[in-house]
């Protein structure tokens, strides 16, 4: 009797932990869809590299993307002006150098590189979802927010083997993220704030990614948002870099 | 008169660009202002030992790259360049009333084209105008890179090519597959450094004796025989001048167009990642000079003294190509790119043949000829691999089978190692390169350090180094390919420059 109460007791706080799980995972998918969940979307933005002593540079870039695996991103001003890089898949990456006039592949061994001095890396730049590749844990929860804990999946080696994420309720909008390195040493922190309308679409339109070693902190601010354009497939390949320069 | 009022039309086209272009989105202006001041670093490598130590360039650049898109399918493309070279060049009185020998400039035209998308069918663009190309997936030595010649006039910018009008069709038949087909109808040589000529100019004594001549490309035998008729001369009584060299130009014909066609595949590859390879043909000339003829005219003088004039010819083989290049980028982070190049070049044989004339008589017994270029085919290569470390250290390695100007002519075709290494700070502010290209074969070097500080976004203060490393002095001067590659004067000089950008 005694073994069957234990095994019942174990099975339902087994399945309440999968279920939670589940939950978790849930919110994870819906954050990265409301982040990412239309056809397609194009967007204006400005970052701001604000190093530790105060500096800052700006860069404007205008970003295409259709689905979540599919990005290009133009330069238009700087010294990084006239480049461009298409993601068309977790690793495959592509970037228009106008200086030697070529397009080149970006080997997965330079993902980890920084994205044009920016705080973030190009393997940021080509898989910004989550759920695909990270399974979700409930740490807690208030009124406003989710805080999950994101560890890759099985046969997944993101950049960043832990990451905390807080979603907010309702709007499943991304919150406060915190990324850790394999020490477990907290490597950087993102937040999103200023909500926006973008002609009837409202989100967060400032990003702030910090590197707490170092200080340095990189601002985007979305200029305009536009989503479901139309934009073709024929937009993310090497003919439409090469027809860009 | 004629050039200053293509400044005034160029800067007329900009300035209507950069207005126009911040109202109708349709235009896009952008460029540089660039200024180069160039240090010589050494003081034995010019024409007379002892030259040195001085500037070598002051240069200012102004380009601009309009482009317009009237339509989606439709863009026009003018790119083109200032060059102010910043140095007096007024010698005579009549000169001090031309500005452009107190303040010399040139005007190109690097690119002028039109593109069209999408039409006559979807899969196909075409292009129409002055265009530069680059084929190939190496970096910079690329030897299936053939449409455009290559610009050494300026040997630091060693990745510049001569602009080239043609005809550009491209098909996209399939997501992993692209052909392209190109016609340039008239051939352009490569632009030489202007160390070039110190390849064919005599060397003398510092009490201006004859040292050394150029060695044609002939057999030893015959090279010694030549040097017998001058071996019971004091070098002080020859009076050798630095060779005329003729250019012999392939005339405008059909036949001279140069056509190339290549095939861009995408192929999986498992785990291991995927891989862009492609195919391409090319049918044109070899781009740099082969020594054709020569004519050494010997005439006594006054006194005990010969005079020695040398006239030669250089041309333009024709050559075929049959190119690989692959580019392979595993889908591990651990494991480095890799990329290759093969170009099977099948030459036109080019038959060296000099002729000694003694007193404006033909010496029939000093009449030589000899293979210069075999029509045997031969390859040039390159096969590199990248790596980042630690996020911050890119390294890149490429060993390279035949330089640019390499042809499988006397000179051969050489073995190279060529490394370089970058390394960022301050979130890209600040990058070092090293990068530098060894000959395996005679050991010659050239360095290339470089520190590039982005002062703030779109300037870029630049500071580095080029110097050449290897012996001046043929290292056998019985043979054409005895002279050392870097290290023979004419390759160039070491400079030390300063470079500030700002970019548009």
């Amino acid at each position: 009797m005694k073994t069957v109460a234990t095994v019942t007791v174990l099975g339902l706080w087994v399945s309440f932990a999968f279920a939670q799980q589940e939950d978790a995972q849930k919110i994870l998918e819906k954050m990265d869809a409301v982040n990412y969940g239309y056809d397609d979307q194009t967007m204006e933005l400005r970052y701001t590299i604000r190093d530790f002593d105060g500096s800052e540079k700006q860069y404007d870039i205008v970003m295409y993307q259709k689905g979540t695996n599919k990005r290009l991103i133009r330069f238009t001003s700087g010294e990084v002006k006239g480049m461009a890089t298409l993601v068309v898949g977790p690793s495959r990456m592509f970037v228009y150098l106008p200086g030697y006039n070529k397009v080149r592949r970006v080997a997965p061994h330079a993902m980890s590189q920084t994205f044009a001095g920016s705080d973030f890396t190009m393997d940021e730049i080509s898989n910004p979802t989550y759920s695909p590749r990270y399974n979700a844990k409930l740490l807690k929860e208030d009124d406003n927010f989710w805080y999950l804990e994101l560890v890759p999946k099985e046969g997944e080696k993101p950049l960043y083997p832990k990451v905390h994420v807080a979603v907010q309720k309702g709007t499943y909008w991304q919150g406060e993220t915190t990324y850790f390195d394999a020490s477990g040493a907290k490597v950087k922190v993102m937040t999103c704030s200023e909500p926006k309308d973008f002609g009837g679409l409202r989100r967060n339109s400032v990003i702030v990614l910090r590197d707490v070693r170092t200080g340095h902190s990189t601002r985007l601010d979305i200029l305009s948002f536009k989503v479901n354009q139309g934009l073709k497939d024929s937009m993310f390949t090497e003919r439409e870099l090469i027809w860009g320069r | 008169m004629k050039k200053r009022r293509v400044l005034y039309i160029f800067l007329s086209m900009f300035m209507f660009g950069i207005c126009v272009a911040q109202v109708e989105k349709r235009l896009d202006f952008s460029g540089y202002l660039q200024s180069d001041i160039r240090f010589i670093v050494e003081d034995y490598r010019g024409e007379k030992t002892g030259d040195g130590y001085r500037f070598e360039l002051n240069r200012n650049d102004i380009k601009g790259r309009l482009k317009w898109t009237p339509h989606d399918k439709v863009q026009g493309v003018v790119d083109a360049r200032f060059r102010f070279y910043g140095f007096n060049e007024s010698e005579r009185l009549h000169d001090l009333f031309r500005s452009t020998k107190i303040e010399p400039y040139d005007f190109q035209i690097n690119e002028a084209y039109l593109a069209v998308r999408g039409a006559p069918f979807h899969w196909m663009d075409f292009r129409i105008g002055r265009i530069i190309q680059t084929w190939g997936t190496a970096d910079m030595f690329n030897p299936t890179d053939n449409l455009n010649s290559r610009d050494f006039s300026d040997p630091l910018d060693y990745t510049a090519k001569v602009p080239n009008q043609m005809v550009e069709l491209a098909f996209y038949p399939a997501s992993f597959l692209q052909v392209q087909v190109v016609w340039v109808p008239f051939f352009k040589p490569s632009l030489l450094p202007p160390s070039a000529q110190l390849g064919f100019s005599v060397e003398r004594t510092l009490d201006n004796c004859f040292l050394r001549a150029p060695v044609p490309p002939l057999d030893r035998g015959q090279i010694e025989l030549l040097q017998a008729l001058f071996a019971s001369i004091p070098p002080c009584d020859l009076n050798f001048t630095n060779a005329e060299v003729r250019i012999v130009k392939p005339s405008q014909s059909l036949r001279n167009s140069q056509v190339g066609a290549r095939v861009k595949f995408t192929a999986g590859l498992g785990d291991f990642g995927d891989m862009d390879f492609s195919l391409s043909y090319y049918y044109g000339r070899f781009s740099f000079p082969i020594a054709y003829t020569a004519v050494a005219d010997i005439k006594r003088a006054a006194g005990s003294t010969l005079d020695v004039s040398y006239t030669a010819e250089v041309m333009y083989p024709r050559m075929q190509v049959a190119g690989f290049d692959f580019s392979l980028s595993p889908e591990s982070k651990q494991v480095p790119g890799f990329f290759g190049e093969l170009a099977l070049i099948f030459p036109e044989k080019v038959v060296f043949g000099l002729a000694v004339l003694q007193n404006g008589r033909i010496q029939e017994s000093l009449f030589m000829s000899a293979t210069n270029v075999p029509r045997t085919p031969f390859i040039k290569a390159t096969a590199g691999l990248d790596y980042t470390i630690a996020r911050r250290l890119y390294l890149n390695f490429q060993y390279v089978r035949g330089f640019f100007d390499e042809f499988n002519d006397r000179y051969g075709i050489h073995n190279y190692f060529v490394p370089a290494l970058e390394t960022k700070f301050f979130e890209d502010e600040l990058k070092v390169r090293l990068a530098g290209a060894w000959n395996l074969d005679d050991l010659s070097l050239v360095v290339f350090p470089e520190v590039t500080w982005v002062a703030v976004p779109s300037v870029e203060i630049v500071l580095g180094s080029f110097l050449y490393l290897g012996d001046t002095k043929p290292l056998d001067p019985m043979s054409y390919a005895g002279r050392s590659k870097f290290g023979q004067k004419a390759a160039g000089r070491s400079v030390a420059y300063l470079k500030a950008k700002y970019s548009w």
